[in-house]
């Protein structure tokens, strides 16, 4: 046979049908999808439509005068306004430094969580239980009960080391927002490493021991480069969840001292309702979709990567 | 063939090599323990404080012992009614709306893909990272004109819509999971798409369908931002009340502290109960 | 360069249970390749991994080269292993597999390229596959790189988990033959588990077989063919299995299809003063000679099964109605319906106990 098939390619018996899927059945998959598809698409998308229409109006709720174009002068009041770029450099700073750290006590807490102890069960309980919490309750119960600082719990504990009354929310403002986001996002990262941790095969530790690798060269070499997915996923979803933070903001400092915790939620949701400027809001708006969209360019590559892990490991 | 004893002393006296796992274990049990209950520390103490008269709840030092009393959840409860009906109604009903609309298109997106099913995927998600604060200005003008301004439904709408990406993510990564061979066989035996769904994969992914809607739960309980910018008061819903609850002068934190501990504490004792689902919706379902 | 020794090795995994390995004693030799086989539970892989380190010991103790190594970890063993599932480090290539041992040893860079390439040589792994990643291997591939990072390491022994189990059958018999030239041309001492009594009479110098956590015989796969000290090794070792039937005893020897089975006096005698009234005999498939109606066994063919070389019969003895496997001459087999007649010689019937299954006088 082989000698036959090597003058020409070899001819298939049965006539192919075009490649691909039927129309009808291409219906048939897409089906399915349209509903959700639709009502994403009405809800997210229109209101974005809206809000580039409302960026080159000049509309505030508290003038009568209907809506009227205005060319780019929203833009530039954005562009040439301090507070938006002073609240969209703490609103980077914000979201990068929570996941960051939240990761790395994720990790951490995560390894801890992987070894058998007593109570294992009680603490994962315990550590998972901040992420539960409504964040304003959070919110309110760090900006009171713990850091008041006539009060609070945490001066309490830290007056054996010589910390004493320290307005907390005056003196380490943004710090004691970061505090709050990370203390409320860590149990979401520990348990994406868990998961990881928990899906490491043991024969290659196993291996690893064989090899003579120690425990700090076994988690360097081999864990930390399986776990790279599920960290990359866990900063991801963390970011899109705490670029959006509001509660923390508005709860504890009400973005203040002056400006000083005005990350972009809290600037917009001052334009909108304190300065009533429809206008000026949707144009930072629109500003702060383009920067968004540029980074999630990148986070979409990571996802990317996480699907070719999805499918090379089956 | 006859069971040879052990050696007297070999299997009863602990070798040292099992003292040093036992005491490494018991280490990392201690580190642990440690980590977790500072961690928990803000809960428990907005729990006590939450028991406290508002005279034992602003004090230096703090009191640790003092005669527990339900007034400040008595307070509470009092004016809570319509709040709590609001955030159940619009939690519950956004949750099954989600489940309603992200299984089918999860089922498209997996099992019998659509042709550009990666771009579709894309598409979901990304609606996460455009940020719905930058629209909330004209959000509120849109539903002024369709008078959902202060309804519930608007934010039964936008929760859904807040939550479907990852329902659907999630799903869909459920859905992947399960077996091929069961969807080939279920084919063969005549099913068709909707006998596929209802009969082959709900079943199996009810696990992962249970903790997707608990998320969505938790996301939509939890939820400030969009209720306090589009209600007032005909669907405002617990954070606000919780917010509402902190007076501008007098002592309040006691009252504080059982207001936020009653409105964290339904998806605090969900997430406990269901914890195992919590986890692998939370961390398998996301990425494998 | 050592020898490897269990000195009443134990291990229990859980308070109560019967131990997984019951005090094993076992010397391998320098340079010996050692092959642990029984069925699964047998506590095979469990020895293999106390040897390793993987397992700790809950009695008794294991040396390496004279070296009590029971509480020393596995890092400082000085041993390689080979997984069932090879164990390849995902996000590694090949080279970095292999060269990992090494690596953790501080062993300079162009020093470990130099052992990998070679090792590489060794196993007919082209220089191409050493920079992709396990996942874009075959299954023989990956075999072959689990090989050839135990093979880097030069170490005092190798350990290997079953590490042909996944591959398919015709690979197997080939790398088969592979594992064991290189052991011998390495000379390195080896402990090889396996379900496989085939795998295990080809490759091992000798073989230890293992039952319920314990060893029931250790010895040269010739003499556990032709001497095997009980039942469960009879049985087990062989293929097609031994044909093992309980029959009565009578004056004349055995009792079984009807006829009178001649025994060897030494069996009579050991059955006697065992005052048995029945005991087990084991006839080999291919101790049972067709002899066209002239021997002692009558049965029925049932089925034939060609194997191109040869045939076997599998036959419903007469009377007792017990089955049996014979192996016959590959051309014209009986067919199945068939009345057929053995003949057995008398040094081929093996004789146990029926209560201990030890062997009766071989």
């Amino acid at each position: 046979m082989a000698v036959l098939e090597t003058g020409a390619a070899p001819t298939p018996k049965v006539a192919l049908r075009p490649r691909g899927v039927s129309r009808r059945e291409g219906w048939q998959r897409r089906l399915p999808l349209l509903p959700a598809l639709i009502y994403i698409v009405v809800v997210t998308q229109i209101p974005f439509l809206v809000t580039l229409w409302y960026s080159f109006q000049s509309y505030f709720f508290d003038v009568p005068a209907p809506a009227h174009f205005i060319g780019f002068s929203n833009y530039t009041t954005v562009f040439t306004n301090a507070a938006f770029r002073g609240s969209l450099v703490r609103s980077v700073v914000m979201t990068a430094t929570s996941v960051i750290l939240a990761m790395l006590l994720g990790i951490a807490f995560a390894v801890l969580l992987d070894r058998k102890f007593l109570g294992r069960g009680v603490v994962r309980t315990l550590i998972i239980t901040p992420f539960l919490v409504m964040p304003a309750a959070a919110a309110l119960v760090w900006a009171g009960p713990m850091l008041d600082p006539n009060f609070g719990l945490l001066n309490y504990l830290l007056e054996p080391f010589g910390v004493h009354h320290v307005a907390w929310l005056s003196t380490h403002a943004l710090g004691s927002v970061i505090v709050v986001m990370i203390w409320q996002w860590t149990p979401f990262m520990t348990l994406i490493v868990l998961a990881g941790l928990q899906s490491q095969p043991s024969d290659t530790l196993e291996a690893a021991k064989v090899d003579g690798a120690g425990a700090l060269a076994t988690f360097r070499e081999l864990t930390l480069p399986h776990l790279r997915p599920y960290i990359e996923l866990g900063i991801l979803l963390g970011s899109i969840y705490l670029v959006n933070a509001f509660d923390a903001v508005r709860l504890m400092t009400n973005g203040g001292p002056g400006t000083a915790t005005t990350n972009l939620p809290f600037y917009l949701y001052q334009q909108v309702n304190f300065a009533f400027d429809v206008g000026g809001a949707a144009a930072a708006g629109v500003v702060t979709v383009i920067l968004t969209i540029i980074v999630a360019t990148f986070a979409l590559r990571m996802f990317a990567r996480v699907f070719q892990f999805e499918e090379a490991s089956g | 063939m006859t069971a040879l004893p052990l050696r007297p002393g070999h299997s009863g006296r602990p070798r040292p090599q099992r003292l040093r796992e036992m005491s490494g274990r018991a280490g990392w049990g201690i580190v642990a323990w440690v980590v977790a209950i500072a961690f928990f520390l803000p809960v428990l103490w907005m729990v006590i404080t939450a028991f406290k008269p508002e005279s034992a709840a602003e004090t230096w030092p703090p009191q640790f012992i003092f005669k527990p009393t339900l007034s400040e959840f008595r307070l509470v409860f009092s004016g809570m009614g319509p709040f709590l009906t609001h955030s159940v109604v619009a939690t519950v009903g956004s949750t099954i709306l989600v489940v309603l609309l992200s299984v089918p298109a999860a089922y498209a997106l997996s099992v019998h893909p659509v042709k550009h099913w990666r771009d579709g995927l894309f598409f979901f998600i990304s609606t996460k990272m455009l940020p719905i604060v930058a629209a909330i200005g004209p959000l509120y003008v849109i539903a002024l004109h369709l008078h959902l301004l202060d309804s519930i439904w608007l934010l039964i709408i936008l929760y859904t819509a807040m939550n479907l990406p990852l329902a659907i993510w999630m799903i869909r990564s459920f859905m992947l999971e399960v077996p091929r061979e069961l969807l080939e066989a279920a084919r063969l035996d005549g099913a068709g798409r909707i006998r596929e769904i209802t009969g082959v994969i709900l079943p199996i992914i009810s696990p992962g369908l249970v903790s997707t809607a608990l998320i969505c739960v938790i996301f939509a309980w939890n939820e400030l931002f969009l209720a306090l910018n589009l209600t007032v008061t005909n669907a405002a819903t617990m954070p606000m009340y919780l917010i509402s609850s902190v007076p501008q002068e007098g002592l309040y934190i006691a009252h504080l502290s059982a207001a936020a501990t009653i409105a964290s504490v339904p998806v605090i004792l969900v997430g406990w109960i269901a914890q195992r689902s919590l986890v692998r919706g939370l961390s398998m379902g996301a990425i494998k | 360069m050592a020898q490897v020794k269990y000195v009443s090795a134990s291990r229990v995994y859980a308070k109560g249970a019967p131990p997984a390995v019951d005090a094993l004693d076992l010397d391998i030799e320098d340079g010996e390749f050692m092959v642990l086989v029984g069925p699964s539970g047998s506590g095979k892989t469990t020895a293999l991994r106390m040897l390793a380190g993987l397992e700790p010991l809950d009695g008794g103790s294991v040396e390496i080269g004279d070296r009590d190594v029971t509480f020393v970890p596995p890092k400082d063993r000085d041993i390689a292993m080979v997984f069932q599932n090879y164990a390849l480090y995902p996000q590694k290539t090949v080279a970095e597999n292999m060269g990992f041992a090494l690596k953790m040893q501080r062993v300079p860079r162009e020093q470990r390229d130099r052992r990998v390439r070679e090792a590489a040589r060794l196993l007919d792994l082209d220089d191409q596959l050493l920079e992709r990643k396990p996942k874009q291997l075959s299954g023989g591939q990956r075999q072959r790189v689990a090989m050839g990072r135990a093979i880097v390491r030069e170490p005092k022994v190798f350990l290997m988990d079953e590490p042909l189990s996944n591959l398919d059958a015709k690979l197997r018999v080939q790398t088969r033959g592979q594992i064991a030239e290189l052991q011998r041309r390495l000379g390195i001492t080896t402990v090889y588990v396996t379900h496989d009594q085939v795998e295990a009479m080809t490759m091992g110098h000798r073989v230890a077989v293992l039952r319920d956590g314990q060893l029931q015989q250790c010895a040269t796969p010739r003499q556990l063919y032709d001497n095997p000290v009980n039942e469960f090794v009879a049985g087990f070792i062989g293929s097609p299995a031994m044909n093992l039937q309980t029959v009565p005893l009578t004056d004349g020897g055995a009792r079984l299809a009807g006829a009178t089975l001649p025994l060897p006096a030494a069996v009579r005698a050991a059955a006697s003063t065992a005052g048995l009234s029945e005991l087990v005999i084991g006839i080999r498939p291919e101790h049972l000679h067709l002899a066209n109606g002239s021997g002692e066994l009558g049965g029925e063919v049932m089925l034939v099964e060609e194997l191109g070389a040869d045939s076997l019969l599998h036959v419903r003895l007469a009377e007792s109605g017990n089955a049996v496997v014979a192996r016959a001459e590959g051309r014209k087999p009986p067919i199945p319906g068939q009345k057929v007649t053995f003949h057995v010689q008398l040094e081929d019937i093996f004789a146990f106990h029926p209560g201990t299954g030890a062997r009766l006088a071989g």
